[in-house]
């Protein structure tokens, strides 16, 4: 990972030959009906969204609105009932599970509300987790470790284990394990939402420097008015469409 | 970091509960290993039975009489070099400081011929075939009545009723581990002209020869038996091994059983790995699901469980061997060896036994950690992600 990459500017790259287009996120015609027993509850529907490489977007509405739901589709870990997923130039519906697995590692970088650090690892542990996926050798993984922590400020915390951070402190160490292997794209649900206001605005301030600094694409889903202020875009989801 | 630190890490984050389930393992090992030498032990009396040896006994079973007159012919049949009877007297101690022991009345002349692990001094052999009362007695069983040789000694029988009155003529050792060392020997006649035996007079229990070729021992056996087929009492003669395994009779039953429960045991042991790496599972789906979205395929949430699962099956087994040999190598068999003979002086866990039983834990402890494993790879990664500990 470096400090320096730019990708505002340059194509995504292709991933198995599929299209590569200027937008990152490209949803046409999203529906997601799940099923609570034989009755469909309809989620997405023929929802359209572009979403431009290098943006910050916030998306937000009630509870049930279907963002979470929209965010799983975009971070290829949920599949829509129909509609097409173009995410940095894949077409998710067309990947296999194994190959989706493979393609978020490369891809997308997870920011949680709970932050979801493992407790028995260490923080540069946990930041080291998604390069256990990558052919780089353990003292390139080193340097990428000591990068993202100093990117986010903990690099004096690289040994503390989780209980023994504060809560945006984890979140900050949740941010660097989501950026440690340079992803596309970052997507953050409610990455605020356990954190007090000033823990809050380090971390939308951190990821304000992401957007910016690194060029990372950031779609952010959050119900905090403020955060959604920090985002260059703020999109209103409700009853399973875009307002 | 890597795969393997963080199944370790998760090893012991319930430091309790991985605990008592290494003990378990630990303890299902140190059963397993003690159920199956003591088989072993047995096996290896059997297995050191001397091969140019073989037995005759009456055709329906060991405990019915044979004519003693039966011994010239046999010693007639060729390939035979000697041969020899002894009757089984039922012998226990009224004063019960042996609990049990095994009395033999045998032929004074041959016996100890064709008997060679048995080793009785000569100058007390000598006293003991001019003493018609005359008992030898095995060192440990000696040692346990506190005789030598001169002393007189009171033994019951459960066969023949009654006290019965020896002289003690000698003390005899053995040259093979195995050979039971708590033995009271003593002259068939002297039992034979007793009245309290007059049922069972001019018989004996079975007869032992030495054959001049061990690989032609089912040859002479066929030859013996002929002999006596159309005689009133037939015979059914077989390798000393073979005889031993009948005189064991209903315990090789039960060491069967034992053999059956030590599998059980660790079918038992894999149960409570299974649960508690389940317990594990269904507190961590959700840790499951973060490490799906990050990228890991169902395939290292699989490896990571059943990696945690083999860890605690490998360091309780290996605690179990740890103990198996501080407890039995350490401890039970220099005990045994010193105040026991026969297959249990023998015990000794060997490292056949303890790779065994480790390599089954370990592989039982994959399968027992697969079962959850499956599942959590299974889950859907929002479903995973939903769930909260």
């Amino acid at each position: 990972m470096s400090e320096t990459t730019t990708t505002s500017d340059a194509a995504p790259e292709p991933y198995r030959g599929t299209v590569t287009t200027p937008t990152i996120v490209k949803l046409s015609g999203i529906a997601k009906t799940f099923y609570r027993g034989n009755e469909p509850i309809k989620v997405l529907d023929g929802l359209d969204l572009d979403v431009p490489n290098g943006s910050f977007e916030a998306l937000m509405g009630p509870s049930g609105s279907g963002k979470s739901t929209l965010l799983n589709i975009i971070a290829g870990l949920d599949r829509p009932t129909s509609g097409t997923v173009l995410v940095a130039g894949a077409d998710l519906t067309r990947l296999s599970d194994g190959q989706l697995a493979r393609w978020r590692s490369q891809t997308i970088g997870f920011v949680f509300q709970s932050f979801n650090l493992i407790p028995v690892l260490t923080a540069a542990e946990n930041v080291e987790l998604p390069l256990l996926l990558t052919s780089l050798s353990r003292a390139d993984r080193v340097k990428h470790v000591a990068t993202a922590l100093r990117i986010v400020g903990l690099e004096d915390r690289m040994h503390h284990y989780p209980r023994q951070l504060s809560g945006g402190q984890e979140q900050r160490v949740a941010i660097a394990r989501a950026i440690v292997n340079d992803p596309k794209i970052i997507v953050a649900d409610e990455p605020t939402g356990d954190l007090d206001r000033k823990s809050a605005d380090d971390v939308l301030l951190l990821m304000e420097r992401l957007n910016k600094e690194l060029h990372k694409t950031i779609f952010m889903v959050t119900h905090d008015p403020a955060a959604a202020e920090r985002a260059g875009v703020q999109r209103k989801l409700d009853k399973g469409a875009l307002q | 970091m890597n795969a393997v630190t963080y199944a370790r890490r998760n090893m012991f984050r319930r430091r309790g509960r991985t605990i008592l389930t290494m003990i378990v393992v630990a303890l299902a090992v140190l059963i397993f290993c003690g159920i199956r030498t003591l088989i072993l032990s047995f096996n290896v009396g059997v297995d050191q039975a001397a091969a140019d040896r073989i037995g005759t006994r009456h055709k329906v079973s060991i405990t019915m009489q044979l004519p003693r007159r039966y011994i010239d012919d046999l010693r007639a049949v060729p390939g035979v070099t000697k041969a020899t009877w002894a009757n089984w007297f039922g012998a226990k101690d009224p004063k019960q400081r042996v609990p049990f022991f095994a009395g033999i009345a045998v032929d004074q002349d041959s016996y100890f011929d064709v008997a060679t692990e048995i080793q009785v001094p000569p100058y007390q052999l000598a006293a003991w075939k001019q003493t018609r009362n005359g008992a030898i007695l095995g060192d440990q069983l000696a040692a346990k009545f506190g005789v030598k040789p001169g002393d007189r000694l009171v033994i019951d029988s459960d066969i023949y009723p009654g006290d019965w009155e020896f002289t003690v003529s000698g003390i005899y050792t053995v040259t093979k581990k195995t050979a039971d060392r708590s033995s009271l020997i003593f002259r068939w006649d002297y039992l034979n002209d007793d009245p309290r035996a007059v049922a069972s007079k001019n018989t004996v229990g079975w007869m032992i020869e030495r054959i001049d070729d061990s690989a032609h021992s089912a040859d002479i056996s066929q030859r013996i038996d002929a002999k006596f087929d159309s005689q009133d009492v037939q015979t059914k003669t077989m390798s000393e091994g073979a005889f031993q395994l009948e005189f064991l009779g209903g315990f090789i039953a039960v060491l069967s059983a034992l053999g059956l429960g030590s599998i059980v045991i660790l079918l038992i042991m894999a149960l409570v790995l299974a649960n508690t790496i389940g317990m594990n599972v269904r507190e961590r789906t959700h840790e499951y699901g973060v490490l799906r979205a990050i990228g890991f395929s169902p395939r290292y949430v699989f490896g990571f469980i059943v990696g945690e699962s083999l860890l605690v099956a490998l360091v309780g087994g290996l605690l179990g061997v740890g103990l198996t040999y501080l407890l039995i190598n350490g401890v039970l068999a220099p005990f045994l060896s010193a105040n026991m003979s026969g297959p249990l002086a023998t015990v000794h866990v060997s490292g056949g036994v303890f790779g065994l039983a480790l390599g089954l834990a370990v592989a039982l402890g994959a399968i027992a950690g697969a079962i959850p494993a499956f599942g959590a790879s299974r889950l859907k990664t929002t479903d995973a992600l939903r769930r909260v500990n």
